[in-house]
């Protein structure tokens, strides 16, 4: 066979899969088409006004006590660190123990959640196959039980935090609670829905032994299901908390002492030097934030 | 890393001790959320509404087997139009907003990805450390990309751009090209070296190996996260809408704010519908291409 045809041959039996094709097509055809009837007028959008508009603004985010002088390292560091007691400090503590309670709550509700959802522990002959099968009714009920709780699942995740946060702050009144809740139920839909993979891929021979020598569904969930399942949960739960700390930066903005009120103060206050100073403290905690989960996931890969 | 949660496969080396270390991490944790609720000062009554919370919790919750068709206020700009097909144009907003931005991502994480993969560089043939600067320049971007929330984003934005639309596609694309870039470069890196050692032992460059040989091997797991993202996308374009932007979310507080609350439900259905559908397909896809 030439070369030629041998490519052919190769071109001719390279795996297709037409779903993947059309959903490509599909994105771009949502693409091009936001761009064109899309409200978005990019011809003639950076207009000169913009843009001294944003010379303007960069001027602003000089520190006020630097405005039309030039740069002097102590006073830009007297001003921050002025600014960092009188609010930073408060704020940046707020926001950090937001995220870590809403961790917390929500890697409970989500394991909690995840034992329902995961089709192998709600099955009426949890684990193991085989024996007598189970009758319809009780097959129906467990049934219905794994679909009402995906279903509550996915209502916990496709809300976004900050619609979250706004549901609850008008609920329950002004406390961290609505900040902390919003968190917790978004990503213990996010981590339940994760962690129910996780047991359904747990190892079924270990399991399914267990089974076989007697042990009960809940033996089979503290002997097996759970050490099994710990170090890939908690690798989810700090990449989860991650994008909490993330969050909590912003959900402030709804009127909270977090980073996030701060820094819609300053921008109402047309205080463009402090918003950059709050803007770059979120920053620094999202990237510790980072290097702490990572950290953390290394310890837990390697247990 | 977030590739390694949604890709759901890092190796676990197990060994004697795991469970314990396993325990300990969970008991620290859950020590660090009690100092936590205990700064905030988070007790259990507050969870339970007060006079006014219960009222409004009634209006609201009773109001979710009966979302409003019509409007229901008196007054109503722009004529009768019903609340339905005013929701499904913001729903289109939505997508439109979600699908510009990642639109912009997919561009500006590619780029950002490839200066910051070690995979061209980190080759036979090329020494070892000829673009470190590249790389690490390109990855403080990435960071600084990543560390502020596509609301900052906006905030900041708005304020040195003035409004206009184009500024919530902007924010929401300035924080996603970091993470595409990210990901990209780390499935990139992850992804087999097979192809591209054989086109560099068959006399490739080492960027001609990487771009037929390396990234090709990567495109299904990008592909997949793209898609994924996007779904990601969609919620923050329909949270723009608390900014102002036309989205769902500004149909949500501005019913919600009017105490309209029908309304509010029409709007959170119709988002739940969109998220369900692309959270549906970007599934599909993830085990179509990833399987």
């Amino acid at each position: 066979m030439s070369r030629a045809a041998e490519v052919a041959r190769l071109r001719a039996e390279r795996p297709r899969r037409p779903f993947v094709i059309y959903s490509n097509l599909t994105l771009g055809g949502i693409i091009l088409a936001s761009w064109l009837f899309g409200p978005f007028g990019v011809s003639g959008w950076l207009t000169t006004a913009r843009l001294s508009g944003a010379r303007e603004f960069l001027a602003e985010m000089r520190p006020w006590p630097l405005r039309d002088q030039s740069w002097n390292w102590d006073v830009a560091f007297g001003w921050a660190a002025d600014l960092w007691q009188r609010q930073g400090q408060e704020a940046l503590l707020t926001t950090l123990a937001i995220s870590v309670a809403a961790i917390v709550l929500a890697g409970c509700l989500g394991f909690l959640l995840a034992l329902p959802a995961a089709r192998n522990f709600a099955h009426p002959r949890p684990f193991l196959a085989g024996g007598k099968p189970a009758g319809p009714v009780e097959s129906g009920l467990w049934r219905s039980l794994v679909w009402l709780t995906r279903v509550v699942l996915v209502f916990l995740r496709s809300v976004p935090e900050y619609l979250w946060a706004f549901l609850l702050l008008a609920l329950l009144g002004p406390s961290p609670w609505p900040m902390v809740l919003a968190l917790a139920l978004h990503n213990a839909g996010i981590l339940g829905k994760l962690t129910a993979e996780v047991i359904e891929n747990t190892d079924d021979q270990a399991t399914g032994a267990l089974r076989g020598l007697g042990a009960s569904r809940w033996q089979i969930l503290l002997g097996a299901i759970f050490p099994l399942s710990l170090p890939r949960f908690l690798l989810y739960f700090f990449y989860r908390w991650e994008t909490c700390v993330r969050e909590a930066t912003v959900l402030g903005m709804l009127g909270m002492a977090s980073l996030g009120f701060w820094l819609t103060q300053a921008r109402a206050g047309n205080r463009y030097d402090d918003m950059l100073f709050f803007i770059l403290a979120g920053a620094l905690l999202v990237l510790v934030g980072d290097v702490v989960s990572g950290v953390a996931r290394r310890i837990v890969r390697r247990a | 890393m977030a590739s390694e949660a949604y890709q759901g496969r890092p190796a676990f080396r197990r060994g004697p001790g795991s469970l314990a270390t396993g325990l300990l991490v969970v008991g620290a944790l859950g020590l660090a959320g009690l100092a936590a609720a205990r700064y905030l000062g988070l007790d259990p009554d507050g969870l339970l509404p007060g006079a006014g919370g219960l009222r409004l919790a009634g209006d609201f919750f009773s109001r979710a087997l009966s979302p409003a068709l019509a409007y229901e206020g008196s007054y109503v700009v722009g004529g009768p139009v019903s609340v339905l097909t005013d929701a499904l144009q913001a729903a289109l907003r939505t997508v439109m907003f979600a699908a510009a931005a990642i639109s912009l991502s997919i561009v500006g994480g590619s780029v950002l990805g490839f200066l910051a993969t070690s995979a061209w560089w980190d080759q036979p043939g090329v020494p070892r450390r000829a673009f470190p600067l590249v790389t690490a320049l390109a990855r403080g971007l990435i960071t600084l990309m990543r560390s502020v929330h596509e609301l900052v984003w906006a905030v900041l934005l708005l304020a040195a751009l003035g409004t206009g639309q184009l500024v919530a596609v902007i924010a929401i694309a300035i924080p996603y090209s970091g993470t595409l870039a990210k990901v990209f470069s780390e499935m990139v890196e992850e992804a087999p070296r097979d192809a591209s050692h054989a086109l560099a032992l068959a006399g490739a460059s080492p960027l001609q190996a990487l771009c037929f040989g390396g990234v090709p091997r990567a495109v299904p797991d990008m592909l997949a996260y793209t898609f994924y993202r996007f779904e990601c996308a969609l919620r923050s374009s329909a949270v723009m809408g608390f900014f102002g932007f036309p989205t769902l979310g500004y149909h949500i507080s501005a019913s919600f704010e009017n105490l309209h609350y029908g309304e509010v439900w029409t709007h959170l259905y119709v988002l739940f519908g969109l998220i369900l559908l692309v959270d549906a397909w970007s599934g599909r896809l993830r085990q179509a291409v990833l399987s």
